[in-house]
């Protein structure tokens, strides 16, 4: 070897140095085993899956709290209607106790509405 | 993503990519990591096929807890060093295990005329330091083998061997003065002697 290798610490950090510049070989096999069990135990890539385009329709369906969001609007303003028409006598009473009398209500089908007063009026 | 690209990403950011999945990020690492914990193994171990199985299997656990891999709580070496220094100690009891049964089952002795030949070439000075790596007791040779053969710092080999810095340095102290004495009985003989 060279003649720098005076003291002992010099030719153990030579011997030492010379070993880390010639580190163990690694075979081609090795490489290629440890590679195919790191693909065989990667977990696999999640896919997501864009959220489906909704209509205009589905949309308010859905601001309306869905089906039964819209059966209980649809069932509320049906009631609404049919009270609007029969004017039950219980609840003209609390009208008219309120100073609402049915002469002051809107009356946007004359000719149909006398038909109906007619009709249940008796 | 390219292999140029990953090249640049660190240890922690490739292990996330690849349990997200990344095959490039698998094969980034492996090439990284492989070739050094198998060094590290068979120098501690001084056994190719044992290092072999060391290697992988701490390579498998790395694989196996990356998708649960905190950022931030430790370096991905430093962590996998731990593993195969623990497989490793787990090899080397074995063995004393095996050497305390039938008389055939111990192994061949180091010949101690090995390499008496002046001027050995590189292979051989290199087979004289695993020999006397082989002769320091376990964990000196791990601190050894940590500290001037794989360049850790001392905080990070007591990390790994999960002991104090103040016990690696001391480790560390003993296994350099019986390398030392090991190399001054034969420096001739590996071509270190002053008259070269």
């Amino acid at each position: 070897m060279s003649t720098e290798h005076k003291t002992p610490d010099d030719r153990l950090e030579a011997w030492l140095s010379e070993a880390r510049a010639t580190p163990p070989a690694v075979s081609d096999d090795f490489m290629a085993r440890m590679l195919q069990d790191a693909l065989a135990a990667q977990p696999q890539a999640s896919v997501r899956l864009a959220p489906p385009r909704r209509s205009v329709w589905m949309r308010a369906l859905a601001a309306l709290g869905g089906g039964l969001g819209l059966a209980g609007l649809g069932s509320a303003a049906m009631a609404g209607l049919v009270i609007g028409y029969v004017q039950p006598d219980p609840l003209l009473s609390l009208t008219d106790q309120f100073g609402v009398t049915t002469a002051a209500s809107v009356d946007l089908l004359p000719g149909f509405d006398a038909l109906l007063t007619e009709d249940f009026s008796q | 993503m390219p292999r140029d690209t990953l090249a640049m990403v660190p240890d922690e950011a490739l292990l996330v990519l690849y349990a997200n999945g990344d095959p490039g990020a698998a094969r980034a690492l492996t090439q990284r990591l492989a070739p050094r914990v198998l060094a590290y193994a068979v120098r501690v171990l001084g056994d190719r096929a044992e290092a072999e199985d060391v290697a992988q299997e701490a390579l498998m656990r790395l694989w196996r807890v990356a998708p649960d891999w905190r950022q931030g709580e430790a370096k991905v070496t430093t962590w996998l060093y731990r593993v195969a220094t623990n497989l490793a100690t787990d090899r080397l009891r074995a063995r004393i295990r095996r050497r305390s049964g039938p008389l055939e089952d111990a192994p061949e002795p180091v010949d101690p005329g090995r390499g008496a030949e002046a001027g050995l070439i590189e292979a051989d000075r290199m087979g004289a330091l695993q020999d006397a790596l082989d002769a320091l007791p376990d964990r000196q040779r791990q601190a050894v083998v940590l500290r001037h053969l794989d360049g850790l710092a001392n905080p990070e080999i007591a990390q790994i061997m999960e002991i104090g810095v103040e016990a690696v340095e001391s480790l560390t102290a003993r296994g350099k003065r019986a390398l030392s004495a090991a190399l001054e009985g034969k420096k001739d003989m590996l071509g270190y002697g002053d008259e070269h």
